[in-house]
């Protein structure tokens, strides 16, 4: 069972911006992904999301969900197989709030699970809509977000550290198989950073395989990734263990700007 | 020269969004868009004429007075130009209308009593559902007659008079002479002329003092007929320290002509009462929807307005309210949804003659796939209104590259004690939102109704029960006709 990406090159307005990449995360691993700025971070969040902006170059590139081809599936299908994507920078919708964006998300990526319910069997089933409330606050109350952020608009007058922690909730409440955090981690004070992090090392715990996009390698500590990822000018350049976050904290990615340029 | 004039005008423009175009299809079917064979008394031959009024007078057997009265409208409509402001109504073809048409000889007392073919009509609209939960009375309008109403038994016990208008010019020909016609004359414009010449249907009510009508009253109005306008006329009177709630809702079929809808509604606002006045019109999409509502509101009464625009071609509507006694209060609340080939100018005007009124404007306009909303609003704040305050707010949320949203707020204050805001917000909905919510599994139909009842759920939650369901279902319908 993994997020499995294969081959992967992705253009944005004509610009060729990601180049032949692969990657597989399998359930309950943290991989970080690490790069300078430009080097195309959140195009692959963006492109395994599905945003259609960003076009997949070739033909032989796979995005591989538990063995499924998602590549040409809608942004909402993919996520109803269990993809998530954290944004950079989530963008204001007003008149919704998360309230009302989750309920409407629980209840459509659920859909099975309420049917079975119904049915006979009740083997896992999904949360009423009281059940359902009642989590919401508790896992914002974990996150130490106010309560009547839940039914404001979304992303609306919110600080930057405010939306982060938002966009945290909802992968706690959605429960995702996969999920990609695109610098979750900008923007947070220690506080706020320690608060993220907890929340993504419980979905680990829960079985989430989790892409964790960042510049820098405090939320790392924090949240300690299985392999650490290096992204320069569009390609992966190394991966290996934790200690390349270290390397990078160290040193920088100058060596491998030079190498590549 | 004014002491304290507060103008907040925030123009947020969220317009980072202009990535890919929403997908536009050709609308699927209207879900009212069937017909029921016609099936009438009398039918006036197409066109207008001094002899069609004088028939439609007669049919109806009117008093001299109204027949006067109507054959003076006509002058005034053949006299009068269209209005040079605005839209364009140069495709209203006013020789191609039925002006006056009796669907059945007489009044249905009961649900039951109606013909078949008309009660399938409303069963395919839920309207027996409606009723038979929440209403307090119906009175039902098929064609330009009411055949149907159920008043009740309490309403009469109070004194409280509700009926279709002509039974309310028969039974009630004193207080209808009083008040008919003098809060919108036949001069104020060509559309009220009209409707003035040749009115038909509509409601009478009349709320003695001191009484409280605790459940909406409410009524239906549809056309059925291709090319007949529909010209009802309503009078609601509430008399001092009195309440009522009014509910008028509206569908319509479809056809491929033009259709006209030119409604006049008045209404008094007696010291202390108070009136609320409730319309969601959901024409379908060939009818030009131009209506005339006014009302006056006495000493520390309170009048509103809640005005709810989905279908139609083209609707130019602006519900008004003159506060004319000291500490009186208006409120308008004004919903408009435009989507492709739809045209939605309205708003609403408060003319401020007492000192110490208050008046709200507040606007939602949703415009979608194409559709173009426009809001119109005025305050007038004359020299007698001292310690007066007024704030308008309009909400425009624009979904789709072609849509479009203006706003024309206007102000006019000739005193300087008073407290004027006004407030505007522009927020437009592209690919990038629509993105983010299907990220969380969220689909583009299901998302854009997260969104348009999301922006409107301030006013919709004004509405009764029943009508913010139905509000809410419609709205998801419009939404997957684009998806």
């Amino acid at each position: 069972m993994s997020l499995l990406i294969k081959n992967l090159s992705v253009s944005l307005g004509g610009k060729l911006i990601l180049q032949d990449i692969n990657l597989e995360i399998k359930r309950g691993e943290i991989h970080a992904l690490m790069g300078p700025n430009g080097s195309g971070k959140s195009t692959l969040a963006q492109a395994v999301m599905g945003n259609s902006e960003f076009r997949l170059q070739n033909s032989g590139a796979r995005i591989i969900i538990d063995k499924k081809d998602v590549k040409n599936l809608k942004p909402d299908e993919r996520a109803k197989k269990g993809l998530f994507l954290a944004f950079q920078n989530p963008v204001a919708i007003p008149g919704v709030s998360v309230a009302n964006l989750l309920k409407i998300a629980y209840r459509l990526n659920n859909e099975q699970r309420t049917k079975k319910k119904n049915q006979e069997k009740i083997y896992n089933p999904a949360l009423s809509v009281w059940e359902f409330n009642e989590s919401l606050v508790e896992k914002a109350k974990k996150l130490d977000i106010p309560q009547d952020f839940l039914r404001r608009s979304l992303n609306e007058e919110f600080s930057g550290g405010e939306k982060k922690k938002l966009e945290i909730l909802q992968a706690l409440v959605l429960e995702p198989k996969y999920a990609i955090f695109d610098e979750i981690d900008t923007g947070l004070d220690i506080d706020a950073l320690k608060i993220v992090a907890k929340a993504i090392i419980e979905l680990r715990k829960m079985g989430c395989g989790i892409l964790l996009i960042t510049h820098y390698q405090r939320i790392l500590k924090f949240a300690k990734p299985n392999f650490v990822h290096i992204l320069i000018r569009g390609k992966i350049v190394e991966s290996d263990g934790y200690r390349l976050a270290e390397k990078v904290e160290r040193s920088g990615y100058k060596k491998w700007i030079q190498k590549s340029s | 020269m004014f002491r304290a004039i507060r103008g907040i005008l925030h123009f947020v423009q969220n317009d980072i969004s202009s990535m890919t175009q929403v997908a536009i299809q050709s609308t699927i079917d209207y879900k009212y868009g069937f017909h029921k064979p016609e099936n009438y008394v009398f039918k006036a031959k197409k066109g207008l004429s001094k002899e069609i009024v004088e028939e439609i007078s007669r049919q109806k057997r009117e008093p001299p007075w109204m027949r006067d009265f109507r054959l003076k409208s006509l002058e005034i409509f053949l006299s009068k130009e269209m209005p040079k402001w605005g839209r364009d109504l140069s495709n209203i073809n006013f020789d191609d209308i039925y002006y006056y048409l009796k669907p059945i000889r007489n009044k249905a007392k009961s649900w039951d009593d109606l013909p078949k073919d008309i009660k399938d009509t409303y069963d395919r609209i839920g309207i027996p559902e409606a009723e038979k939960k929440f209403l307090g009375g119906i009175s039902a309008q098929y064609e330009s007659e009411v055949v149907y109403k159920s008043i009740q038994k309490t309403l009469a016990k109070k004194g409280v008079i509700f009926l279709d208008m002509d039974s309310g010019l028969a039974q009630h020909p004193d207080i209808v002479k009083e008040y008919f016609g003098r809060l919108v004359p036949p001069e104020d414009n060509k559309f009220a002329a009209l409707n003035s010449s040749v009115w038909s249907g509509g409601s009478f009510i009349y709320v003695p003092k001191g009484v409280r009508v605790e459940l909406p009253l409410q009524a239906y109005f549809r056309i059925n007929a291709a090319n007949m306008g529909q010209f009802e006329r309503t009078l609601i009177i509430a008399d001092e320290g009195s309440f009522v709630h009014y509910i008028e809702g509206c569908t319509a079929p479809i056809y491929s002509t033009d259709s006209l809808h030119a409604a006049v509604v008045e209404i008094f606002v007696k010291k202390n009462a108070r009136v609320r006045y409730t319309t969601i019109q959901n024409w379908s999409t060939n009818v030009y929807n131009l209506v005339t509502k006014r009302m006056t509101v006495e000493e520390e009464g309170i009048g509103e307005w809640i005005d709810g625009n989905i279908g139609s071609k083209l609707t130019m509507k602006y519900p008004s309210v003159y506060l004319v006694g000291k500490g009186a209060k208006g409120e308008i609340l004004s919903i408009a949804y435009a989507g492709k080939n739809q045209y939605q100018d309205a708003g609403g005007k408060v003319i401020h003659l007492a000192p110490k009124t208050f008046s709200r404007i507040t606007s939602k306009s949703v415009s979608m796939a194409g559709g173009k909303t426009t809001f119109r609003g005025l305050v007038k704040v004359s020299s007698e209104a001292l310690g007066s305050r007024t704030k308008t707010v309009c909400h425009a949320l624009m979904m789709g590259k072609d849509s479009r949203s203006e706003t024309y707020p206007s102000m006019d204050i000739r005193v300087s004690d008073v407290v004027a805001e006004h407030e505007a917000t522009v927020s437009k909905i592209g690919e990038e939102q629509l993105f983010y919510i299907a990220s969380r599994g969220v689909g583009r139909s299901e998302a854009e109704a997260l969104i348009v009842n999301g922006f409107i759920e301030p006013i919709v939650k004004e509405l009764p029960l029943e009508y913010a369901v139905e509000l809410n279902r419609l709205i998801q319908m419009e939404m997957e006709k684009h998806a």
